[in-house]
């Protein structure tokens, strides 16, 4: 008799049922650590997809191409002149290509009545950045206002801080590349909600407004953000990119995979000057986050390890105790005529279909879990909204995980119940069968 | 050749703690096929001992064990599993029906082992045998909706349905009241006239002894001798047990 005659697994079944409170028990435990192990991997995906979203849509997108312009060999500007033509470059050469956008970067003072403080400024051209919508979390006002060349969007936190609120008038104030002093005014036409630290020390502006600023002309920008289909063909768009960039002359600085304000001294210390393009990615460009991700992931494979290991121990246990107590039935089966191995692939199956109920049921919890949390919309702590640059912890589900889960801990207590199924198999029919108790 | 059972010398010891008892002391026995044998002898006697050698279930110490031509010391243990299953049926004391399966079930279970007979097959005769116990409206019932009567009846139908040469059972009326016990001595005894199947079965009950064509008389481990049921019986009432009236010579 093998795993394939129905037969066994009628045994498997009705043994479990026949002792129900212990299955209970042990399913009940094996399905805890699967809804562990499902959310976990749930609030694991959601952070960083959460992640990947914010920080794409908001600071570089999937792949960045930026660089520095240097009128003399030490003074460098985070620009790009000539962003048009890189457009069309973009478009034209990136098969996977989703959307580009081009954004201005600044870094200067923000005075309102009460106070100032310097900021960085993301220079946005709203009505094409679709992205943008989704990831910012609008508390007043309007974004479709940034459309006005003096349109200022704040985060609550700098809201709070300079006390003012929509319609409230600021003048930025920063040194030209040119080397002057320049200030322009602005508008607050929207706040948003803290989206971690970039709420601290960034705000976005109308491009042709930073542009005014900082009296460049309509060709440059800061950097282009481009979004790909498959985000797995970050390297070969890059490599791809740095070819077609090279191709039609423009010069670019070595492949360096930091974030841009991590670059300007290097920069600063090379001879050359005029323009240079510099090709990173999201990753890249939001490295000093991921570590987050990883405590994060090694913790949670860390929780789960353990867990299963004293589910594990428990589930030994209780199948030593099960085939204690089965051992004359085993004695009569194998004088009856059963082959050790189908005695043991007997109890492998009740493991199995063990592991696979309380699996199966771990799965229903930890989907009920995940979708109590989201409803639940529970704010993160402050720690980590700044590097993960949300304020809601959101799960996300996915088919990967759960049948990893249900795949990982099913085998585990199967293996598990080989032990003493194996034992028991090996028993002398005739010392099973005289086995009291 | 017609012994289906041919025992030479056996010993077998088991080891108790520090000493080591000796349950057969030098048995030699032959069974013929069709025989309707009954192995006799006080509590302690090596019955059971016996009856497990046979069976394959245990190994003699020394000695030589054949079971249907085979020598049961030169088999593996996959192979003594395959005779016991093709070969031998067994009927226990205590019934040992799988608690978790229907009769159906139970019944059917070595003929699952076997994969032999496809599901119809194996249903007729699953149910030709139930019939023939008298259980067949019982087949989706469980063991422990039966008397102890009914349960080994179906026990005697799964230890026929593989239609086994040889069938075992030890003491198998010794939890069963005397005209449930008589029921089943009866059953087995038609069962062996209809289809020539060997039975040997263990038993001190003189009543149930009464039914064999032979008696195997063990006492301490030894063969003492082969006699008629008839002569067993006197001697078994010689030993000062009033006769029943429900004896039958
Ligand atoms: N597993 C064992 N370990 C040690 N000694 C055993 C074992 N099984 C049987 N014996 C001993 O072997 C001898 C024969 O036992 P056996 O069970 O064969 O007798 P029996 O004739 O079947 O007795 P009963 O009528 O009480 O069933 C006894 O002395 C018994 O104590
Ligand atoms: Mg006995």
């Amino acid at each position: 008799m093998t795993i394939f005659d129905p037969m066994m697994w009628l045994i498997a079944f009705r043994s479990l049922f026949q002792h129900r409170i212990r299955t209970s028990l042990l399913g009940g435990a094996i399905a805890v650590v699967t809804a562990l192990l499902v959310a976990l991997a749930g609030i694991y995906v959601g952070m960083k997809e959460t992640l990947l979203v914010s920080a794409t849509t908001l600071m570089s997108g999937h792949v960045n191409v930026a660089g520095f312009y240097k009128s003399t060999a030490s003074s460098s500007s985070p620009v790009v002149t000539q962003y048009k033509q890189l457009m069309e470059i973009v478009r034209r050469d990136v098969k996977d290509l989703d959307y580009v956008v081009q954004r201005g970067r600044g870094w200067a003072k923000l005075i309102s009545d009460s106070g100032s403080m310097q900021v960085g400024i993301g220079g946005i051209d709203i009505a094409n950045e679709p992205g943008f919508l989704k990831v910012v979390n609008l508390k007043s006002g309007s974004l479709d206002d940034l459309k006005r060349p003096d349109g200022l969007l704040l985060f609550e936190e700098q809201a709070k801080k300079l006390d003012v609120k929509v319609g409230d008038r600021l003048t930025f104030s920063a040194p030209t590349y040119k080397g002057t002093n320049n200030t322009i005014d602005v508008t607050v036409v929207a706040i948003a909600g803290n989206i971690g630290m970039l709420s601290s020390w960034n705000t976005f502006m109308n491009d042709q407004g930073l542009r005014k600023l900082y009296q460049l002309n309509d060709e440059t920008t800061g950097a282009l953000q481009i979004y790909l289909k498959d985000l797995s063909k970050l390297r070969p768009v890059q490599e791809g990119l740095r070819k077609s960039f090279a191709e039609a002359g423009f010069e670019l600085l070595d492949n360096d995979p930091r974030p841009f304000w991590m670059k300007f001294d290097g920069v600063n210390r090379e001879s050359w000057t005029g323009q240079k393009l510099d090709i990173t990615n999201w990753e890249d460009e939001t490295a000093f986050v991921q570590w987050f991700v990883t405590i994060l992931t090694v913790a949670a494979t860390t929780l789960i390890f353990v867990l299963t290991v004293i589910i594990g121990v428990g589930i030994m246990n209780v199948m030593w105790i099960s085939i204690r107590e089965r051992t004359r039935e085993i004695g009569t089966l194998r004088a009856v005529g059963m082959q050790r191995r189908s005695v043991l692939a007997m109890f492998v199956t009740e493991g199995f279909l063990l592991g696979l109920m309380g699996t199966g049921l771990g799965v229903l919890i930890g989907g009920a879990l995940t979708a109590a949390l989201n409803a639940a919309a529970i704010q993160l702590p402050k720690g980590a909204q700044l590097v993960l640059m949300s304020e809601k912890l959101i799960v996300t589900p996915t088919p990967g995980w759960i049948v990893f889960a249900i795949g990982f801990i099913t085998g585990a207590i199967t293996l598990i119940s080989i032990i003493p199924s194996f034992r028991a198999a090996r028993l002398k029919p005739v010392t099973a069968m005289s086995h009291v108790g | 050749m017609n012994a289906i059972v041919s025992i030479r010398d056996v010993v077998k010891e088991y080891q108790l703690g520090t000493t080591v008892v000796q349950a057969l002391r030098g048995v030699s026995l032959e069974v013929q096929k069709g025989e309707f044998l009954s192995i006799a002898g006080p509590s302690g006697s090596g019955k059971t001992t016996l009856l497990n050698l046979i069976g394959c279930v245990d190994t003699a110490t020394r000695g030589v064990v054949e079971v249907a031509g085979k020598d049961t010391a030169k088999l593996s243990e996959r192979e003594l599993t395959d005779l016991r299953l093709n070969t031998i049926g067994f009927i226990f004391q205590s019934f040992n029906l799988v608690s978790v399966l229907t009769l159906f079930q139970n019944v059917e279970f070595p003929l699952l082992l076997q994969r032999k007979l496809g599901a119809k097959e194996r249903r007729d005769k699953v149910m030709q045998l139930l019939e023939q116990v008298g259980l067949h409206t019982h087949a989706k019932h469980r063991p422990s909706e039966l008397s102890g009567g009914q349960r080994q009846r179906v026990a005697v139908a799964r230890a026929l349905v593989t239609d086994p040469l040889l069938v075992l059972a030890d003491e198998p009326t010794a939890n069963l009241d005397s005209t449930t016990g008589n029921q089943i001595i009866d059953l087995m005894k038609t069962l062996n006239q209809q289809k020539g199947t060997t039975f040997i079965f263990s038993t001190h009950d003189h009543k149930v002894m009464q039914h064999a064509n032979a008696v195997i008389r063990l006492a301490d481990g030894k063969v003492l001798e082969r006699v008629s049921a008839r002569e067993a019986v006197e001697h078994a009432l010689s030993l000062g047990e009033a006769p029943q009236a429900e004896a039958r010579a």
